[in-house]
């Protein structure tokens, strides 16, 4: 393969499996997930996507006063058979990006189906369990989930006005190509979208470790979120405004008009001067 | 990458008339207009997801049951001398977010709408846009022509209530049509068609509301009858233009007064070219006009 697409190295593999995130996810759910796959199994990257054809290169990004570039890097995991593709959404051709994507994941690794992490922004407390669910690109696939008890009978259109994520049409572009998979969603409370959420990233990291059977301990997730709620607990204790609100989500009260926005810039502020 | 034919009629000479969205949605609502007026069939379509980004996913039961992409469809019509061929695009292809088609994806499906022109034997296209102009929402718009050849611009001199462009406003020689209704004439043009681009006035201090501007798009679809010997119902439009135009004068009263005479004035003396905005008037209309509208909207 020549053009876009680069190999560094060339793993051996089987029939692996692929985890696909983009960041920019709420929580930063796709690559904290990818990101613990890779450093847990030992992944090492192996091929990536040169950007131009597909990334506004106009100058760079700059988040924390770090400089952002984009990067579409695939790891390989060999010993447990397993693929994993991480990547800034591409801001232009995203079908020939896709198929980019899938021809390396099919023509070369020989993957035999795939899950995509994703967020999405939730109005409940973060006290609450994480729910979980999939989409799936057919029937057999959702069947064969049934027993991981993440297909909920999901209906759902884009609304007038809005697009489909990116993930919805990396599975309609890879059931063109006969690869099954599914986009996987946690939703994650709207005032943790800036920070870490280790609950939701054990959520799918749970389902990935049953259902490839990857053998990881995840108890330092535990140990994350309970820090996590803590940190929170902190937050509430020190700011009465924080935790009515809290509370009110707790209590399944809704928030008034103001107090959603309020609670998500406290809580964002305060972990971050809690964090310096 | 292609284009899907649903059937393929044998089609005598036709001629075809493309829009695009664009300025007021002038081209895409004539055509689209046009298309119900004669009652054309589908022919086919461009597959989209080379070009767009997907805008609808419909998922039942968790399972993906669809990704629909802005459509990009022809049509055809059998006509007593001339066939019809229709190209209407939801949306410009743009590679980098922007609004207006430019650079290989408006290229390529430039060239792809050509294809199926060809294949039928088409040797005229039309196209149509907005004529951004100084001109008065209550005043009959023009329309503006260009052409790929001197022919064709004395051909459009004699269409009723058209200029050629340079005519317009002393405007000149010179001028751009941005955007795939202006990009379709030049590659037209590279590959030997016969191409008019037709663009209905749309007064300046209208071009950038998210409102379509159905009087241009009445005034273009009169002249492609016209040129097109196609009877067209010069009411087609009519509930829509008075639905804008109702929204269009509850936004003008609120204009500032020296603002709004200087607007009317343009109704009196259409010849002398009066009425021209200030850099400083033009500044306060960008910084108001969508607050304007979307009171003007509620008030409706």
């Amino acid at each position: 393969m020549t053009g876009p697409v680069q190999f560094s190295s060339r793993p051996e593999l089987r029939n692996p499996t692929l985890v696909a995130a983009w960041s920019m996810d709420a929580a930063g759910l796709g690559l904290s997930v990818t990101d613990y796959l890779v450093g847990k199994l030992g992944g090492q990257p192996f091929c990536h996507i040169e950007p131009v054809d597909f990334f506004a290169l106009g100058g760079v990004t700059i988040d924390n006063d770090l400089v952002q570039f984009p990067e579409s890097r695939f790891y390989a995991c060999p010993e447990k058979d397993l693929v994993l593709f991480q990547s800034t959404p591409p801001s232009h051709e995203w079908y020939r990006f896709m198929n980019l994507v899938l021809e390396v994941a099919r023509d070369y690794c020989h993957v035999r189906e795939f899950y995509t992490v994703g967020s999405m922004v939730a109005l409940g407390p973060h006290s609450a369990p994480r729910q979980f669910f999939a989409t799936v690109s057919s029937r057999e696939l959702k069947e064969e989930l049934a027993p991981y008890g993440l297909t909920r009978e999901v209906n759902y259109e884009t609304p007038p006005g809005g697009r489909p994520t990116l993930n919805s049409f990396f599975l309609w572009a890879a059931r063109r190509r006969n690869i099954p998979g599914a986009n996987l969603w946690v939703p994650v409370p709207f005032y943790l979208v800036s920070s870490d959420d280790p609950a939701a990233c054990k959520k799918v990291l749970e389902f990935l470790n049953h259902r490839l059977g990857l053998g990881l301990d995840l108890s330092d997730l535990d140990e994350e979120a309970r820090a996590l709620d803590e940190r929170i607990d902190r937050i509430r204790a020190s700011s009465p405004d924080v935790d009515r609100y809290i509370r009110k989500l707790e209590n399944n009260e809704g928030l008034a008009e103001g107090e959603g926005e309020k609670l998500a810039k406290e809580v964002e502020e305060l972990l971050r001067e809690e964090e310096d | 990458m292609g284009i899907r034919l649903f059937n393929e009629p044998k089609l005598h000479q036709p001629d075809m008339v493309v829009g695009w969205p664009g300025i007021g949605n002038i081209g895409v609502i004539t055509v689209d207009t046009l298309r119900q007026e004669t009652g054309a069939e589908p022919l086919g379509d461009i597959e989209p997801w080379d070009f767009f980004y997907p805008n609808k996913v419909v998922i039942r039961g968790g399972v993906l049951e669809k990704l629909e992409f802005p459509s990009n469809k022809f049509y055809y019509k059998r006509l007593e001398d001339r066939d019809l061929l229709l190209f209407i695009g939801e949306e410009q292809p743009s590679e980098r977010g922007r609004m207006y088609a430019e650079g290989g994806k408006a290229y390529e499906m430039a060239n792809l709408v050509l294809d199926v022109a060809e294949k039928f034997g088409c040797r005229r296209v039309y196209t149509s846009g907005a004529a951004v102009a100084l001109t008065h929402h209550e005043m009959r718009p023009r329309v503006w022509a260009v052409a790929t050849d001197d022919r064709l611009l004395a051909e459009a001199k004699g269409y009723i209530n058209t200029v050629l462009m340079s005519e317009a406003e002393g405007r000149g020689d010179f001028g751009n049509i941005t955007g795939l209704n202006g990009l379709l004439t030049g590659v037209a043009r590279k590959r030997g068609f016969e191409a008019i681009c037709l663009m209905g006035e749309i007064p300046d201090y209208l071009s950038r509301v998210p409102f379509p501007y159905p009087r241009a798009s009445q005034a273009v679809l009169e002249v492609l009858g016209f040129a097109l010997g196609v009877p067209i119902d010069p009411k087609a439009l009519d509930s829509m233009v008075t639905q804008i135009e109702g929204v269009i004068s509850n936004v003008f009263r609120q204009f500032p007064q020296e603002v709004r005479e200087k607007i009317d004035q343009r109704k009196r003396d259409v010849q002398t070219r009066p009425g021209i905005i200030t850099d400083e008037e033009e500044r306060w209309l960008k910084e108001h006009i969508d607050d304007l509208f979307q009171r003007g909207e509620k008030g409706q």
